[in-house]
């Protein structure tokens, strides 16, 4: 039976030895991937990897707090650049990702303010003017944004004899995994219970004694350290940054993820972002059409799959675990 | 044995994904077909860009139907990127070992994330579209795959500054520019011509590309009094401004940067308050006798171009210069005697549809082409030829 006795029971990564024979499935999978998958394909997984730690950030603010932030692009900008100045004055790969991801996280707090008073749609449009506003900043500040031509970003130097695009995946995939652990100890620890609360019903939050003022701005400061690390891994990958590229879109492909991945789910980030990078890949050969297949798609997932795509692996997992009964 | 059954899944999956086996040592060429790349926006707000690369496709087909290039067909793998760097990048990785060269990358940022890569794979990258400085900067070994033609857009600033000067006798001009590497490069230029020709800048306006209400920077201009608008914009805010610089009474002369030069939208867009107005263009222009003899090649091949003709032409030059390179390095095709039957292209014009380029080892910007024209009757959407193309310098 699956019956939690303790709290260390309940901290407990997977359960069951057949979870976790599965999940060292898909670890020798992703491990084995870019030595059986060609060059390109890696180079998609890296992107997935790197978009699903700000998806799995937004999905803290979003999902599990239950503020809706359309201010994305900023955090990213903010990640993406700060990390590109960072590494221009010499500093190495992981302190300007650390730099990088605080730079956004201070951000994120003073965003977080307005937070405190505004609700649902209003705080949407205020963390929305938050993206334009950063993304100003960045088009008229030429110091700030490397002036016309942007921020070059040298590449990473590959280690342990790893092509740079085998390396590169390595390195995201294991930060997706730390990110990943994180997450998790974050949301069942009494940090996660406080944002699921403040999100179920933030006044009964606060009389049962949870700093509404501590916990808004924490997860606020969290999950743009999260988007700060995706907009710095970008960046990396990318090897070059303008403001351009941290445009509305961005935000709007983040908060997708989200709701398609599925509301509150750390699994569902990883599958939202590999939503949003890979329906627009697979269907590259529709050429014009493809907004519009994306556009359905997505109305065809939230229509029937409500939950989110998490949702139908939950389901799936129901139906064998009950098998042969329904 | 559920983990039996899931490991074989995997197994299986894993095989799929398994990359075909190349099957020549040139990456694209086999015996019959030469395989030509190309991303570009297809979709998302640069997507009428990506009618270039329809253009390039439809000339494929021409050149196909009479008999491909030294025994081998053209065939195209177009990839959308939806203007979007990322995607951009993803694409050229699937491309770079399954196509023989890449035609047509379109927009600065998408040439910055790709201009290392390009270099790395060692790809051939004939015709990019982007502000030339990206590829100046960078080391000579970095683009020895690079043939490009395409406008500096601080000389072209100059230019226009030193043509208002010129043709309409302007003491004060204005300068309205778009808040991007593209606008700023060519304000560079207007503020350069400005002192060069003894001309004041009486005011420098920037517009964001998500503004819809020019109100207030059409006041700004009308406020400094210039007798002559330099535009840097898109057709649409190019267009927008002079509606709302009209509106209230105000009517300098226009000089407007390339993009600006398809005379049918600015007609469709401004009718009879684009008469009168001076513009560039890059290249021959429907209604020239080359440009219509290759509209109507393209059109016949792909009938999808019809009413968007000017990109699709800007599309097939770089094209037919691929082509020429593929016919200069003959039948045995590598990358390597590709780009050095590229370098040998000296005073050659694609079907006359630009200037005469010049490539060479140590000359990749092959063209920095601008010509001026100007505006006629709105009736007929007339136009008149002001200069020929000048003799810019190739910057790298």
């Amino acid at each position: 039976m699956d019956l939690v006795e303790s709290y260390a029971q309940d901290l407990r990564f997977a359960r069951k030895s057949f979870t976790r024979a599965l999940l060292g499935l898909v670890l020798l999978a992703v491990v084995a991937f870019p030595w059986v998958a060609p060059d390109y394909m890696v180079f998609i997984a890296t992107l997935v990897a790197l978009y699903s730690i700000g998806v799995m950030g937004q999905n803290i603010l979003i999902g599990y707090t239950g503020q809706i932030s359309f201010g994305q692009a900023g955090f990213l900008a903010i990640g993406a650049f700060a990390f590109g100045h960072l590494r221009i004055w010499g500093a190495p790969f992981l302190l300007a990702l650390v730099g990088a991801g605080t730079v956004a996280a201070l951000a994120g707090i003073l965003v977080g303010f307005p937070s405190l008073r505004l609700k649902g749609p209003y705080l949407a449009i205020a963390t929305l003017g938050f993206g334009v506003a950063v993304y100003q900043i960045f088009v008229n500040w030429e110091v700030l944004s490397g002036g016309r031509s942007g921020l070059a970003i040298a590449k990473l130097k590959p280690m342990l004899g790893l092509s740079p695009v085998r390396y590169e995946y390595y390195v995201y995939v294991l930060l997706l995994a730390g990110f990943t652990l994180a997450t998790y100890n974050l949301v069942s620890s009494y940090v996660g219970r406080a944002f699921v609360a403040i999100r179920d019903a933030d006044i009964a939050a606060e009389v049962n004694g949870v700093n509404l003022t501590r916990y808004k701005l924490l997860s606020f400061a969290i999950s743009s350290f999260y988007t700060g690390v995706h907009g710095a891994l970008y960046a990396q990958v990318l090897g070059h940054i303008e403001p351009q590229i941290f445009n509305i879109l961005e935000s709007i492909t983040l908060f997708v993820a989200v709701i398609i991945g599925g509301v509150a789910s750390i699994e569902g980030s990883i599958l939202g972002a590999l939503f949003v990078i890979l329906v627009p890949k697979v269907f590259s050969n529709f050429r014009e059409m493809v907004p519009v297949v994306y556009g359905v798609t997505i109305l065809l997932v939230l229509i029937f799959e409500p939950l989110g795509l998490f949702g139908r692996w939950l389901k799936t997992r129901l139906y064998f675990q009950l098998w042969p009964f329904r | 044995m559920r983990i039996r059954t899931a490991a074989l899944t995997l197994a299986a999956l894993l095989a799929l994904a398994l990359p075909v086996l190349a099957q020549t040592k040139v990456p694209g060429v086999t015996d019959t077909e030469v395989v030509l790349g190309i991303t570009t926006p297809l979709s998302g707000p640069a997507a009428a860009w990506g009618t270039t690369a329809l253009g390039a496709e439809a000339w494929t087909k021409y050149v196909n139907a009479q008999g491909g290039v030294n025994g081998r067909k053209l065939r195209v793998m177009m990839r959308d990127d939806g203007y979007n760097p990322g995607r951009a990048v993803a694409n050229v990785n699937e491309l770079k070992d399954q196509v023989f060269a890449l035609v047509e990358l379109l927009g600065s940022a998408v040439l910055n994330a790709n201009k290392d890569n390009i270099a790395e794979a060692k790809l051939p990258t004939i015709w990019p579209y982007g502000n030339p400085q990206i590829f100046a900067k960078q080391p000579r070994e970095k683009v020895r795959g690079v043939f490009m033609v395409y406008p500096d857009y601080g000389d072209e600033g100059e230019f226009l500054v030193g043509q208002a000067r010129k043709l309409e006798k302007a003491k004060k001009v204005g300068a309205f520019f778009q808040n991007d590497d593209y606008g700023k490069g060519g304000l560079e230029g207007v503020r350069r011509g400005a002192a060069k020709f003894g001309v004041t800048l009486a005011a420098e306006v920037a517009y964001e590309v998500a503004d819809r209400e020019l109100g207030t920077h059409a006041l700004k201009l009308k406020e400094s009094g210039a007798d002559a608008i330099v535009i840097y914009s898109t057709a649409t805010h190019g267009a927008g401004l002079i509606k709302e610089m009209a509106k209230v009474g105000y009517r300098p002369k226009i000089f407007a940067s390339f993009p600006l030069g398809d005379r049918f939208v600015m007609f469709r867009l401004l009718g009879e308050l684009w008469e009168g107005a001076y513009y560039n263009v890059t290249g021959a222009v429907p209604g020239e006798p080359e440009a219509d003899r290759v509209i109507e090649i393209i059109v016949k091949q792909d009938p999808k171009l019809k009413g968007r003709e000017s990109f699709a032409l800007a599309g097939v030059a770089g094209m037919v210069a691929t082509v020429e390179g593929l016919k200069r390095a003959g039948r045995n095709l590598t990358r390597d005697n590709f780009i050095e039957a590229m370098e040998t292209i000296k005073d050659w014009s694609p079907e006359g549809l630009t200037g005469k380029i010049t490539w060479g080892p140590n000359r990749r910007h092959g063209l920095n082409p601008i010509r001026m024209m100007r505006a006629g009757k709105a009736a007929g959407a007339a136009f008149t030829t002001v200069t020929g193309y000048q003799p810019f310098p190739s910057h790298f």
